[in-house]
């Protein structure tokens, strides 16, 4: 009878194991298949835009938060073929980045058949404004930063710290303008010409585009593409954005766009170990550090972006 | 006779009833569906997308080939699980929760029972071609072989056994 008792102890202790086992392991799949697979039950796409814009992923810092132009517009094309999907909401809080990067986003929103609303919550500048102005429709909060319309290519130069210190930078090029923008040595005036020229032509690309997206003018477009920015109830006024407001407007324009109810499937961009590491540390750490140190890193690392560091 | 507690004159081990097995098997599935299966259903729900009827989301999941890998992949894990519940159980104790309530054990034919007999005699649970063969061959052979073995058991070298009390 004991040895009856015991043994039912030991099966309960065996289930009990591998109860925690299986939902130990079901949360490791979920974690996983969350970043991987999205539920298709929905009929609007939301898609992230946060962070620095860059073209390529897995090119951020360890902890920085990025979005890379391949990993969304591989969501965008997934949400494009899926017919259950009748519009994309692009949620933006992102100061901008590589002109590149935006410009394929911008793109590739250009070539869906849906319904498509930029929603710009906190900052949408630069790169970032880039991609929402190619959406049908822009809404953003009457506090959001937006515009900044401009490139930037500015970068620390060492050349004098090197100089204080008896280092000396040995020039080696076979072409003359091999090393422009080396932060080593100093600018030439031919060099900066070349540079600005070639800033003066993204920008004038960034412009032309602004303005066919959004229907307006080129010249009203260059008169505020000075690179400075505008909170939401500006934007609005200079014809930036086209509502001002929240959620609830986002999800009020898309259904009266789709004739229904928005039943809204979060389209995620893939992470790897360390950037969901690096979400669970932003998470709990609240930006800590962000503004000054991202700004360094930002300037060090995408010396050509376009946008302001934040 | 030893390996299972068995006291000599009181009790034998005789040829296990097909009826007993059948009943305890559903028993273990019911038990594996709730702790082993529960957890996995939330990601299902998840993943498998709402339709109309059944075979929409079959060509759903024929035309999406990610989806379907990602399926198998977490079906596969479910299951190795499942067979985890039945190797623990049959190490451990030589039955499991639904043998317990019929007093059925698993006899090993060669000494005692090794991990790979008890992986062998589940694998009819894995859902990947060849394995799912088993669940058609497995009781089949079943009605046909002296003991009332199951093919996995004849490969495993493994049977089972009912305890009986006089």
């Amino acid at each position: 009878m004991r040895k009856q008792k015991n043994k039912w102890w030991k099966a309960i202790k065996i289930i009990i194991g591998l109860t925690i086992l299986s939902f130990f392991i079901s949360i490791l799949i979920s974690l996983f298949t969350e970043d991987g697979i999205e539920t298709l039950n929905g009929n609007v796409a939301l898609i992230d835009i946060t962070g620095i814009i860059i073209a390529e992923k897995n090119t951020g810092f360890l902890f920085e938060d990025v979005t890379s132009s391949e990993e969304i517009n591989k969501l965008i094309r997934k949400a494009n073929r899926n017919d259950r999907v009748k519009a994309m909401i692009f949620k933006i809080n992102s100061p901008g980045g590589s002109a590149v990067a935006s410009e394929e986003i911008a793109n590739e929103i250009k070539k869906t058949n849906k319904t498509t609303v930029a929603w710009i919550r906190e900052v949408g500048t630069s790169g970032a404004y880039w991609i929402a102005s190619s959406a049908d429709h822009i809404v953003a909060n009457r506090m959001s930063i937006t515009g900044s319309i401009g490139v930037i290519a500015s970068y620390l130069g060492f050349s004098g710290f090197l100089e204080e210190y008896n280092v000396t930078y040995e020039r080696l090029v076979s072409g003359n303008l091999k090393d422009i923008g080396s932060p080593f040595k100093d600018l030439t005036e031919e060099e900066r010409a070349l540079f600005e020229s070639s800033l003066a032509s993204i920008h004038a690309y960034f412009v032309e585009d602004i303005a066919k997206n959004r229907d307006l003018k080129k010249e009203d477009v260059e008169k505020i593409a000075t690179g400075l920015f505008y909170i939401g109830t500006e934007a609005k006024q200079l014809g930036l954005v086209d509502e001002l407001g929240s959620r609830e407007e986002v999800i009020n324009y898309v259904e009266r766009q789709i004739g229904e109810e928005a039943d809204i499937v979060r389209y995620k961009k893939e992470k790897g170990f360390f950037s969901a590491l690096s979400q669970a540390m932003n998470e709990k750490s609240f930006y800590i550090g962000k503004g000054l140190g991202n700004s360094f890193i930002t300037q060090a690392k995408f010396p050509n972006r376009i946008g302001i560091s934040t | 006779m030893n390996g299972i507690g068995l006291k000599r004159g009181k009790t034998f081990l005789a040829q296990a009833s097909v009826l007993k097995r059948i009943i305890a098997l559903i028993i273990d599935l019911l038990i594996v569906n709730i702790i082993i299966l529960f957890p996995f259903k939330r990601i299902f729900e998840g993943i498998i997308p709402e339709t109309e009827s059944f075979s929409k989301t079959m060509d759903f999941l024929n035309s999406n080939s990610g989806y379907s890998a990602s399926i198998t992949a977490i079906l596969v894990l479910a299951a190795f699980l499942t067979i985890l519940y039945f190797m623990v159980f049959e190490k451990k104790l030589q039955q499991s929760p639904g043998k317990m309530l019929f007093n059925l054990y698993v006899k090993s034919q060669t000494k005692d029972l090794k991990y790979w007999q008890l992986f062998v005699r589940s694998m009819f649970l894995i859902p990947l071609f060849p394995f799912v063969l088993l669940w058609l061959i497995d009781p089949i052979v079943m009605f046909f072989t002296k003991e009332n073995q199951r093919l996995s058991e004849i490969l495993s070298k493994t049977k089972v056994v009912e305890k009986y009390q006089i």
